[in-house]
Order: structure tokens, then sequence, then C-alpha cells
């Protein structure tokens, strides 16, 4: 009676997720599996991705002798494997670390990918490369920045993007160079969110800036997606910071944006960190009126004829977005995972896993302004750094820190609108 | 008697679905089908046969899952010595909470248990000992098998069945008492039932406590299975919601509606999502939404509740008259 | 010091009246009908993404983007109506839980699918900028949004209370059957409650646009807010809708610049369930 129906549905489920599973099995092609959000909040992210990646596989799967020294873009497909090529496989996380648990567990296992790379929320990551240390798959991630998931041990797990220490460090510097510059830099105040990301990076800052002798004098928290933020930009307003650190998703970055104009308030300096105002959408938004904003980035487009400014343009083609650093960190990662795949000859997970730990890429080789990629025992990429970027125009970053590979210089005050 | 041999066949076709069905993703996806069941038959209790409507039930969901994860990361003990703590935990608050909430009629009780369920998020997402932000994470590696951490779903299958068999063992021991009575007579009418002597609070208290305590079983559970915890994944709204959506859509008020609305819609939005989610397009909620708007629009009482109408209609004996009156209350 | 109070208070005021604003639709529906409609926060999004493609397309205002909304919100209003509401009002309250929350989905990943993830916006300086009055600074598009959420509550409110119209929906509210022995057609009063309601959420929408980004998962942000909104004015309350609304918007302000903005929420959903057990039926609600 009912339960019969209910087997029934229940069996044809399951006899569907069997299909899926053997719908391509290709040979001479690589198989990764990337897990991105592609709905919910996140799921910008993940249409961007998909266009990052598609010009990182036309790169290696092609031949591209603009690239020069370019690692994998010489010749079509890995050399070290006969001309092998790569092919992603894509899953939606949909913001949930269950989600990203089930599908790393999906494109193990039914679609048989080698690698895994993704899955941009620092929890969904967490789960995510559980299932792949238990399975015994390479997981390279090139932009969770939780601290934690470095720290667990794991010996499958490599992390390509800088972490809130390397942040700390960047900021700390570029704040040096300014005050001797002649900008005032002495009372510094840290807006973010209380996501994991946001409270996060917020603690490591206020900790690495004690240790060298500088007092946060002011911390605004917020909860993220807020519809109103206007008290939080008054609270600014009246405490007067020289320097205005912003820690924020593009959601409440555009509406800071916003309300800072409508209250009329312009820090001295307004130095963020990456992610919301990284995004392009944040640029088309509000752009105009957050001219002179200052961003933490380890991506830079670089002179016209790098290799840089092809994949930049390349992307732009594809996807219709300037390239930000967020897609700039996921593409890295993906270049990384394929360079050591095709240094490893195989698609064994233990010979790519060795290959990975051997990875000692030159700055040089590499698409985002790191000092290389080298991962130490924990799977952290040692050579990890960044750069900051100034939107001076209200349409295009450019590099303006550190002075070797400045674009342009510095300008201050803060101009907004 | 029919009745129980189609019974024990369902049970021994669950039984056997793994053993049929061996690749990791199918077994997995099994475990999860349960994983909600639990949840959604839990709900059921004060949802279903109380008719008050939780939205705000993940509360007691996030119970149980922060208290698995805290022994393990506070305490180095396995998660498992949670599930007792997260049912006390669950319990006095459900005590606590419903007190007041319950004296709210309608639809002031789901936006109430709206407000919980919030507030405990912001709170937990403010509270560093419970890892605010971050959450907290079970043991990656295995240090026994007490960590109920395995690579494969088997044992969680089972182990989750075995814990649904005890809450559906529990909800119809309920129907058949004098609070199972006294229930359905709160249901109907709650003014009529006070009349006529029945301690409405108390009754609806002891449902909505009883209710909490095995959804925090179904949270450690799911804490266990995927060794991580935070305030979006256990104790967003969203989890609420999807819990009430399988037992509505399978059928409200009927002892097998929640495992039926979780046997369809777990698999549907995991092979929608290995289907349509990679193209990124939102596809896969495009269909998933449509496919409930139609169940709601043509099926209000649940798909079980049409089931069994089709199968009394098909026999019209007297029989299934039990399951008929049990169609009645649902729709 | 004193000086920033008033103008957290002036915001507090301006955000709550578009709180009002976007509540009021859903106060109607859900109120008269006794209809929970999850997809109210998406409604408020169709509405924002009307006003984003007025303005890039024909490069007009909220002068044309909002009647624009107003009409096709109320168009989709009268469509739900017939295609899902009237059968799912039948069922149990579990029902419009799970149709009004597929539908929700429905919306937000149609949108999504033909929009893209993108956050959008519309230019600063399309509602005439900032006004100064003595220092507290105005801005115009959430004054706007301000004085248009007033005239909406005491339009509703007239409309319920003074016309025929009104009285027959209301009517249609107390006791279906009995107004239709009357000869009030349930069926019309309903689809023109949900036309109104639908059509006051898409004008919501348009005007929030000026002033907030436009993606698909914003109802969802929105959406929580109406809700508790509604429920603390009381279910059907229209003018309770806004003094919610208004009393919420100062108590965030004021919470997140005195205490910190990370519990201005913590604060908002506690006052209200302490509130609620004073007074279950909410602010203005019928008992």
């Amino acid at each position: 009676m009912r339960f019969s129906h209910v087997i029934g549905l229940f069996s044809a489920a399951a006899m569907s997720a069997a299909l899926v599973g053997n719908a391509a099995a290709q040979s001479k092609t690589v198989k990764i599996g990337g897990i991105f959000p592609m709905s919910g909040n996140a799921a910008s992210i993940g249409v961007h991705v998909k266009h990052a990646f598609d010009v990182a596989l036309d790169i290696i799967n092609n031949p591209h002798p603009e690239l020069g020294n370019f690692p994998l873009a010489k010749n079509g497909g890995l050399a070290g494997l006969g001309g092998a090529k790569v092919e992603i496989v894509y899953a939606d996380n949909q913001g949930s670390p269950a989600t990203g648990q089930n599908q790393a567990l999906r494109l193990i296992t039914e679609e048989k990918v080698v690698a895994l790379t993704g899955a941009y929320q620092s929890g969904i990551t967490l789960t995510a490369s559980a299932i792949a240390e238990k399975y015994n798959i390479p997981f390279v991630n090139g932009e969770s920045v939780a601290p934690n998931l470095t720290e667990r041990g794991f010996k499958w797990f490599f992390r390509v993007t800088p972490i809130a220490t390397d942040f700390a460090r960047v900021y700390y510097e570029f704040l040096n160079d300014m005050k001797a510059a002649g900008a005032k830099t002495d009372n510094i105040a840290i807006l973010h969110d209380n996501t994991e990301y946001g409270a996060s990076v917020a603690n490591t800052l206020t900790t690495a800036f004690k240790e060298k002798g500088i007092a946060v004098a002011l911390d605004v928290a917020y909860a993220t997606n807020a519809t109103d933020v206007q008290s939080q930009v008054l609270q600014l307003k009246e405490k007067k910071p020289d320097v205005v650190i912003a820690i924020s998703y593009t959601s409440d970055a555009i509406l800071f944006a916003k309300t800072m104009q409508a209250l009329d308030y312009k820090p001295p300096m307004l130095l963020a960190d990456d992610s919301g105002y990284s995004d392009p959408s944040f640029i088309k938004a509000v752009g105009k009126i957050s001219q002179g904003v200052f961003n933490r980035s380890s991506w830079s487009v670089g002179p016209a004829g790098s290799p840089t400014a092809i994949i930049a343009k390349m992307y732009k083609d594809k996807s219709g977005d300037d390239m930000d650093d967020t897609v700039a960190r996921q593409m890295q990662a993906l270049f990384v995972l394929c360079e050591a795949i095709d240094r490893a000859g195989s698609t064994e997970p233990a010979k790519i896993q060795a290959a990975l730990k051997a990875t000692d890429l030159k700055p040089d080789q590499i698409m985002m302004g790191y000092k290389g990629v080298k991962f130490d025992d924990k799977g952290q990429n040692i050579l990890a750094s960044g750069l900051i970027i100034q939107l001076q125009d209200g349409e295009n970053y450019v590099s303006v820190w550190p002075k070797a590979s400045a674009e342009k210089t510095p300008i201050m005050p803060y101009k907004g609108w | 008697m029919r009745r129980t041999l189609w019974l024990l066949i369902a049970l021994a076709l669950v039984v056997a679905y793994p053993l049929v069905f061996t690749t990791p993703f199918q077994q997995r996806l099994g475990a999860l089908v349960l994983l909600y069941a639990i949840a959604a038959s839990a709900w059921n209790i004060v949802g279903g046969y109380a008719g008050q409507i939780s939205v705000g039930h993940v509360v007691f969901f996030g119970c149980g899952a922060y208290a698995a994860m805290g022994a393990y990361t506070h305490f180095a003990l396995s998660p498992l010595v949670g599930i007792p703590a997260g049912i006390v935990f669950a319990v006095l608050i459900a005590a606590v909470i419903g007190r007041p909430t319950l004296r709210l009629s309608g639809h002031y009780f789901s936006m109430a248990t709206i407000a919980v369920a919030e507030l405990a998020r912001l709170i937990v997402t403010n509270t560093e000992y419970l890892g605010a932000a971050v959450g907290l994470s079970g043991p990656t590696v295995a240090r026994n098998v007490f960590d109920l951490s395995f690579i494969s779903a088997l044992p969680y299958y089972y182990l989750f069945l075995a814990v649904l068999i005890i809450t559906l063992a529990i909800t119809w021991w309920m129907t058949r008492s004098r609070m199972g009575f006294y229930l359905r007579a709160i249901k109907d009418s709650e003014r009529a039932a006070r009349s006529l002597g029945a301690p409405a609070s108390r009754i609806k208290l002891y449902a909505y406590m009883l209710s909490a305590g095995l959804t925090s079983v179904a949270g450690a559970l799911y804490a266990m299975m995927f060794g991580f915890v935070d305030p979006e994944s256990g104790l967003g709204i969203l989890i609420s919601v999807k819990i009430l959506i399988m037992a509505a859509l399978g059928g409200a008020g009927l002892l097998f509606g929640p495992f039926v609305g979780a046997a369809i819609l777990v698999p549907l939005e995991e092979i929608s999502n290995s289907l349509l989610g990679g193209k990124g397009a939102g596809l896969t909620f495009v269909v998933y939404g449509a496919i409930i708007v139609l169940i709601a629009r043509f099926q209000p009482g649940g798909i079980l509740a049409l089931i069994n109408r089709l199968w009394a209609k098909r026999r019209a004996k007297p029989m299934d008259e039990s399951i008929a009156q049990e169609a009645g209350h649902a729709s | 010091m004193t000086f920033t109070l008033v103008q957290v208070i002036v915001g507090g005021l301006l955000l709550g009246a578009v709180y009002a604003l976007f509540s009021s639709g859903l106060t109607l529906v859900w109120g008269m009908m006794n209809v929970v409609n999850f997809a109210h926060g998406d409604f408020v999004m169709l509405g924002m993404y009307v006003a984003f493609v007025v303005y890039t397309l024909l490069g007009g205002g909220p002068l044309i983007g909002a009647p624009l909304a107003t009409l096709l919100l109320a168009t989709l209003g009268v469509i739900v109506y017939f295609g899902l509401i009237r059968d799912i009002m039948k069922g149990p309250m579990l029902a419009q839980i799970l149709g009004t929350f597929g539908l929700a989905l429905l919306l937000r990943y149609s949108v999504f699918w033909w929009f893209g993830a993108n956050f959008l916006s519309l230019p600063e300086n399309l509602v005439g900028g900032t006004f100064d009055i003595f220092g507290i600074r105005i801005q115009a598009s959430r004054l706007l949004a301000g004085v248009v959420a007033l005239v909406v509550t005491l339009a509703l409110h007239l409309l319920l209370t003074r016309t025929t119209l009104g009285s027959r929906m209301l009517a249609v509210a107390e006791d279906a059957t009995a107004a239709q022995l009357m000869g009030i057609r349930p069926d019309s009063m309903q689809a023109i409650a949900w036309a109104i309601a639908a059509g006051a959420t898409g004008l919501a929408g348009a005007l929030i646009a000026t002033f907030f980004y436009i993606v698909p998962t914003v109802g969802e942000t929105l959406g929580i807010v109406a809700f508790v909104t509604v429920s603390l004015g009381g279910f059907g309350s229209v003018p309770g809708a806004l003094v919610a609304g208004l009393l919420i918007g100062v108590i965030e302000s004021l919470s997140g610049y005195l205490i910190g903005a990370v519990y201005k929420d913590i604060v908002v959903y506690s006052l209200f369930l302490g509130f609620l057990w004073f007074r279950p039926q909410g602010l203005m609600g019928k008992t």
C-alpha cells in the first residue's frame, strides 16, 4: 500500500543517481572537481569562477605561446600526461556545509575526479575537504581564509591564498610607508561584519597591530546582509579615525558606500579588505562614489602584453566583468593544481599529492602577486602575499604598493564622490 | 493484519536499500533521507498532531548539533555524549519558551518561534564559546568507533534507521495514548477540548518538549555525520522551513507522512543539484520550487494523504477506516 | 553627541517608514485572508528589478518605475491568487507555507536565471540627492519612500474603513460564507485584495531600489523584517504595520548606535518576544 509507492519513488531516485555517475568516462581527460556557491547569497562567486575556469582550461588545453613562460600555456593539454586535456566537473554547494560535503563525495566517488578545488565559504571548504581527506584525494583551495583550515593535520589539503596573518603584515607595512610619506595613520578603526571571515580577519589584525604597538581605537562590528548601516557610519563619523579598515561582503560594501555619501562621511583613508570591495559589481554599483578607496589584493592586471594582462582580457571577453582578486585567486589555485598533475605525470592521487608538496613556483610562473607558491607541512602557501590597489578613477583599480610593482602613486586623502 | 504485512515489507525494503544501491553517494542519499525523516517526524508531533506550526524547530536541532560538537571540542569526548546533553538542553528550552509561546494562537505562535530561532542564531554567532561565526568541528580523523566518523555511509544509515524507528514508535505510542486523544481534540478545536476538561496547555507543552528532544537527536546526528556546525547550518531558519516542508509535503499528522516527504524531497534536492547545480543558473531551485508549488496546489494535504485516499477508494472496505480517518485529519 | 543622536533617530524613522511600506501588503493578505505569504520578500525583489529594468531600458526614475512596478505586481498578485492561493486557502496552514515558499524559490531563481547573480544598483542621484536641514542629512530617496509609506498606509486604511469595497473585503475576511449569502463574491474580493497587496509591495520595491542594492536573494533579507513588522503591528492592521515599522526602525538605529550593530537584531527580536508576552495580538490587532 502506501509504502510500495514510497519505495518506488525511492528506488527511482536512487537509479537516477546511478545514471548520473556513469555519464562520462572518456579517456585522455583529467577530471577535476570544482565545488562553488552557484545559488544563494554568494551565487555571483560561482558564476564568475566558471568563466575564469573556462579561461584557465583554454590556456591549459590549447597552445598559447603569447603567454611565454607561464606554466601549461605553451602546448595543448598536459605535456606530462601526453597532452591529456583537463576537464572541470562543477558542483553547487548551495551555501551549505552539508551540501558541499555531499557534492564532494559525489565528485570523488561518482565522477571519479582526481582532485578537488573550492569551496569559497570557509565552513564548506572545511566539510568538503574532510571528505577528500578520508578518500585520499588532493584538495587545493584558492580562496578560503579561515585559519583553522590548515591546522587540522590534513595531508591532502593545500591552500594557495594568503591568510589573515599575511594581510596584517601587508597592512602594517603599507601604513608604515604611508606614514613615512606624511599621512596620518595613528587612529585606526576596523569596520567588519561578524561572519567567520570578517570576525577572524578583524581579530588577527587587532592582535597583530597590538604586537607592533598600534592600538585599534574603534572596532565597529555589524551583522552581514544588513538592511541599514546608518548608525555604524555615524559612529565612525563621530570618532573621526585617520584610517578606516573595512572588511565587508559585496552587499554590505555597497550599502556602506551609499550610506557614507548620504551622511557625507569621508575618512581620510579608507582601506578595504578585498572581498566585497573587489567585486566588479561593487565598482559598477558604487565605484563612482568610492573614488580613492584602497584595497588589499593579490591581483593586479599588470602592464599591457604581460601574461596577467592577457589573462585579464580573456576573462573580460568571456564574462563581461573585470577580473577581481577573489576569482583570480581561485584561478591560480586551479593552475597550481594542474601544474602539479602535469609534473606528477599521473592521475594517481598519491603522486599528485607528492607533486603538490614539491611545488615551487616562481613569481613569473604565477598570475597572482605572490612571491611564489610553496607549501609548508600544513599545506599553507608560505610565499603568499598581498599588495595594495586603489580605485583612483572610480572605474579601475590600479596597484599602488609596494613600490616595486606599483603602477601609480597612492592618492590621498579619500575622495569619495 | 494486512497493514502489518505491508509495514514489514516496507521495512525490509528500507533495510535492504543500501545493500542494493551500494555506491557511496546512493548510500549517503539514503542516510540523509532517514536523517531528515527523523527531524520531520519529530516536528510532526507538535506541528502535525498538535497543529502548532513551529517554524523555529531549528533551535532544538541546533541544541543537539552544538552539544555533539561541543562535547568533542571542549571536553574531547565522543560526540555521542552530546546526544543526552542536547536532549536536556532542548527539552529545557522547549519548556521555557513553550509556556509563553504556546498561548499564542496560529500565526503568532509561528512568528514567535521564528523570532526565537533567529534570536538563538544571533546569540550563538556572538558567543565565542560556541565557536561564534566560525562554528565547531568534530573529529576529522576518528580516534575510535565512538567518534562516529566513518568513511562509509552504511553505519550512519543503520544508526539513523534505528533512531527513526524509535521516533516513529514513540509517535505511534503517543497517538494511541490519552495524550494523542487530547492532541486530536485540541487540533480540531482547542476551545471545545478545554471545555470538555482537556488540560490543553499542559498537553501542548508536553508534545512540544517531546518533539524538541527528538529534534535535537536529529541535530546531533547531523553534526556527527558532517563533522561540523556553524550558526547558519545549525540554527539557520531555512532548516526549520526544510523540516516543515518535508512533513507538510508528505502529510503532516500522519505517522509516515514526514518519511514520505523526506524520501521525495531529499533525493529531489540532491539529484536536481547534481544534474543542474553545476550549470550555475539557479535552475535547481526553479525546478525544486515549481514542484513544491504544484504539490501544494493540487495536493494540499500531502502526498501520503493522496495515496491513502486512492487506496481507501480502491478498496472501499471498513478495514482502512482508520487510515481514511487519519487522512481526513490532515486535510 | 546629541546632534548625532538626532541624526540617528531621523535615520531610524526613515528606515522604519520603509519597513512599514513593504509590510503593508503583507499585513493585508495575512490579516484579511489568514494567508502567510512566504514569497512576500520576493515580491519586493521583483518590484526592485522592475525599477532597474525601467532605468536601464528607458532611463526613467521611480516616476515611471514605481507605477509600472505597482501595475505589474498587481497583475502578478491576481495571477498568483487564481493560480495558487485560492486552492491552497482551502487546505491547512501548512499548505500555504509550502505553496508560498515554493513560489518564493521559483520567483527568486527565475530572476537569477534571467538576470544573473550580480549585485545591481541604481544611481544615487536618481531621486534628487540629499538634503541638509540644520546639519541633519536626509536622503531624498528615503524621504520619498517615507512619504509614500504614509500615503499608502492612509489610503489603505481609508479604503478599508470608508468605502463599500473596503467593507465588502472586510466582510469576506470576517466570514466568507456569510458574505456570499449577502451577494458579495468572495473570489473577486480576495483577488482584489491580492492585487492591492502585491501592487503596494511592488511599489515598495521600486522605491527601495533607489537606495538599496538589487540582487535575486534580497527578498530573504527584507522578508523576515516584514514578518516581524506585521506581527508586531497586529495581523491585518495597516496602521499597526506603520507604527510597528517606525518603532522597529528607531529601535534598530538607536541600539545599533548605542549598543553595537551586532546586537541590534537581538534587541529587536527580544523586545518583540517580550511584547507578545504582554499583548499576544500585536500592537493594533484584534483579540
